[in-house]
């Protein structure tokens, strides 16, 4: 199903609502030192309301239907009011890794709970190093012998968003058949979540032990990295999204600020250094949307040209999330550089989003990668 | 596409393929094969000067004979009455076929100073010079910087003097691209000096022929000279060739100026088209050995992802136009843009090569960058400067205050 500009705009008009009305500024502070780091009452609340998890879940699973545009309206919002929720995690990771695997059964058992919002759900696949190449998972998994088709997962994950708080977890790990993906359930013997300490206080992560877990395999055995490779992409830009919405909030704030606040008698907007600085950023935020909301167009219609654009618009609106983030301060000037001013909350969102798929360097490769180059 | 769109592209393309061929994908030619051109600017000698706008006129009559030499203008000049999405769908399905490079003409003449004769002549002046413009016959060029008013465009000093029924010009004009094939010239000139310098400014067409008007070649850094001074002395112009009110060019300016922006960066074919065609640098990358040089990947792919993204820029204000809805600005971006883009490629380029961009050693695909490379600097300066552009920007999208100005 696909929305119509109006539809769209609706959509963007009632998310920034509720975002005003549960996001604010207080909310965000409140949560990214409470643990968990969401609020359930207004994450049910997304659910019940705004049907905002099951958005973009297929009819067959409960969900609305909709697609890649939509869940982009949504991101765009959520990264501007920098929502503390496991929306990121839940249905842009989790739900979207179910639905590459093609394992119709997974679907059926997990998607309904998460589009109506009862289920949380993680996506566990880097270690250490923090690479999201599964080619690069140590955790393994082998058949636990009862001959039910169970397995057993041992290893560790780290940076795993949402990981201490998820219903489901879903565990890239190492088969004899190559890397692949497991369900895990939160309550299950030998798993171990501890908290770890963020640079983006609004983004929770976990390090998860698994210590002989009993898990399900989701998919074929051995199909995780081509299971990874679609997700990334479609992840990839449900993080363009995120990024270029807060991208868009820290121009607002500078040229905001930059239109009242006086210095040497005249409003320092009017100083050209600073006028230009705004006009920089709103030069990358103009091409961040271009980029996320072309690569989500192009998502919906299953275009060959997806992947080049998933990556042109990881690339394009990590780099133009930073410079906003950067410049915003710069603009407010000390006040910028204050804990209690909101502007080190998106610096923090800008550099760990930046670098939570592996950084430029990776994705310069992989959009070479998709270029075939 | 709907129906009505679907008809006339089928129509552009019974009307190309009666008269050109399909052109080679530029982008996608093989690396050492056809012509390595590289050239923004021309630097023609004068004979095949001469030639290239003899071919550019001729495919112009082509197009109005066949109903497409002015797809937005109205029926009474000759043009089609459509809308800017067909003149769109023209280009993009025009840029398939070999066609003559008819920039000379369109750009500024056809691009900017016909849509302001529309907006602001009267009705005889109209009548006497749209056609023969959309008819290949009259090239416009704009008289509009002179040597003490290029950013500061509303300080001109040419002045125009009432004498009965004309108006007597006396001034200098620079940086006049065209100016040496043109018929025709739209030039601000100051009738007021004493009102505040925005309010003391009316537009003339001027024809190039008429006594008093001299055109003298600027040689450009590129080598070549696609502009000129151009001295005019005691020129008469009749009143029924001024624009506007008299004192009321400032407005007949602005029409040019939004026309020439929406115009530069739009250029999406051509042979520079190649210095930003992942294959083409890749192509070059293999060609010197330097595949898997790490630096020089990054900064490869760190150029396509700006060109990319600006691709996908055009792409959303096409879209716009097409639903109906006013771009916002990202005619504006792009335009930033376009000259940033090939500024980065053309020095990655020099970087691949090497000394073999120093100095000609004959080898295809090396020494043809350089066309490219000089052409760089003047992208960021024609049609309005980086720093103009930015604080349209800023003043007009961000709403931040007014510069401080005299
Ligand atoms: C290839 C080419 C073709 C051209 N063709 C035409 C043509 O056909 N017709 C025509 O009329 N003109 C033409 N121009 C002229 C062009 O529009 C001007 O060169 C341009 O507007 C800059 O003016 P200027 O050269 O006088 O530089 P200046 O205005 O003197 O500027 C010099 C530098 O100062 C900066 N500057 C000036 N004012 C400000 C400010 N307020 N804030 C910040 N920085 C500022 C500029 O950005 C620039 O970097 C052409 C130029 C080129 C290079």
């Amino acid at each position: 199903m696909t929305a119509d500009d109006s539809e769209l705009r609706e959509l963007r008009a009632s998310v920034r609502e509720f975002m005003a009305a549960k996001s604010p500024e207080e909310a965000v502070r409140k949560l990214m030192d409470s643990e968990p780091r969401f609020d359930p009452a207004v994450w049910a609340q997304a659910a019940d309301q705004l049907r905002l998890p099951g958005l973009a879940i297929p009819e067959e699973y409960g969900g609305d239907g909709f697609g890649p545009v939509e869940l982009g309206v949504v991101l765009e919002e959520m990264g501007r009011a920098l929502l503390c929720a496991p929306f990121f995690a839940t249905v842009v990771l989790a739900a979207q890794a179910l639905l590459a695997s093609g394992d119709s059964a997974a679907c059926a058992r997990h998607l309904p709970g998460i589009a109506a919002g009862r289920t949380t759900a993680a996506l566990a696949v880097a270690e250490d190093s923090g690479s999201w190449d599964p080619a690069l998972v140590s955790t393994r998994a082998v058949p636990d012998g009862d001959g039910d088709g169970g397995w057993k997962l041992r290893g560790r994950k780290s940076f795993v968003i949402d990981g201490t708080t998820a219903d489901l977890i879903l565990v890239v790990a190492r088969t004899v058949a190559g890397p692949a993906l497991f369900a895990v359930d939160r309550e299950a013997t030998g798993l171990a979540a501890e908290p770890m300490e963020t640079l983006d206080a609004t983004r929770a992560m976990a390090r998860l032990t698994f210590d002989a877990v009993p898990a399900t395999l989701v998919g074929a055995d051995g199909a995780g990295g081509r299971i990874m490779a679609k997700v990334l992409d479609i992840a990839s830009v449900g993080l363009a999204a995120e990024q270029a919405g807060g991208a868009r909030r820290c121009l607002e704030a500078s040229a905001e600020h930059a239109r009242v606040r006086h210095q040497f008698g005249r409003p320092i907007g009017s100083f050209q250094a600073v006028k230009h600085k705004c006009a920089d950023m709103l030069v990358q935020v103009e091409l961040a949307e271009a980029a996320s909301r072309e690569a989500a167009r192009l998502a919906a219609e299953g275009a060959a040209e997806f992947p080049v654009a998933a990556a042109v618009a990881h690339a394009c609106c990590s780099r133009a999330y930073m410079f906003a983030a950067m410049e915003n301060i710069q603009v407010h000037g000390g006040i910028g550089f204050t804990w209690e001013h909101p502007a080190h909350l998106y610096f923090r969102r800008a550099k760990s989003s930046q670098l939570l798929f592996g950084g430029p360097a990776v994705y310069h490769e992989r959009l070479l990668d998709r270029l075939g180059i | 596409m709907d129906q009505d769109m679907q008809d006339f592209a089928a129509e552009v393309r019974r009307f190309l393929d009666a008269h050109v061929a399909r052109a080679p994908d530029r982008t996608a030619r093989p690396w050492g094969e056809g012509d390595d051109s590289m050239a923004y600017f021309s630097s023609l000698p004068p004979e095949k000067e001469q030639e290239f706008v003899r071919r550019a006129r001729e495919w112009q009559r082509i197009r109005h004979e066949n109903g497409f030499g002015w797809i937005t203008g109205p029926v009474e000049y000759g043009g089609r009455g459509l809308t800017a999405v067909h003149d769109l769908l023209y280009d993009a399905i025009e840029a398939e076929y070999d066609v003559a490079d008819t920039g000379v003409l369109s750009v500024i003449g056809l691009g900017m100073i016909g849509p302001t004769i529309l907006a602001h002549a009267q009705p005889q002046v109209r009548e006497r010079w749209l056609p023969a413009m959309y008819r290949g016959d009259a090239i416009a060029c704009q008289l509009f910087s002179e040597p003490g008013a290029g950013s500061d465009l509303a300080s001109v000093a040419t002045r125009a003097v009432r004498e009965g029924d004309d108006w007597v010009l006396n001034g200098q004009k620079v940086w006049t691209s065209v100016a040496q094939h043109s018929q025709i010239g739209l030039a601000l000139t100051r009738t007021n000096p004493d009102a505040p310098k925005h309010r003391g400014i009316t537009a003339f067409l001027v024809p190039m022929d008429a006594p008093g008007v001299e055109v003298r070649p600027l040689r450009q850094m590129t080598g070549g000279a696609d502009f000129n001074e151009v001295f005019l002395t005691d020129v008469r112009i009749p009143d029924d060739h001024r624009l506007g009110e008299v004192d009321g060019g400032w407005t007949v300016a602005l029409t040019t100026l939004m026309n020439e922006r929406a115009t530069v960066g739009s250029e999406g074919a051509g042979p520079v088209a190649a210095a930003l065609s992942p294959d083409h640098l890749s192509a070059l990358m293999r060609a010197t050995w330097t595949w898997d040089d790490r630096a020089l990947r990054a900064r490869l792919a760190e150029l396509l992802v700006d060109a990319m993204a600006t691709e996908h820029l055009n792409a959303r204000a096409l879209r716009k136009l097409r639903a109906g809805t006013a771009p916002g600005p990202e005619m504006s971006v792009s335009k930033l843009m376009y000259g940033q883009n090939l500024t980065c490629a053309a020095h990655f380029v020099s970087d691949v090569l090497g000394p073999r961009i120093i100095a000609d050693t004959g080898k295809w695909g090396t020494y043809a960058w350089t066309e490219l490379l000089l052409a760089t600097p003047a992208l960021r300066i024609l049609g309005g400067t980086e720093e103009i552009m930015k604080n349209i920007l800023a003043e007009r999208v961000l709403g931040l205050p007014k510069e401080v100005r005299s």
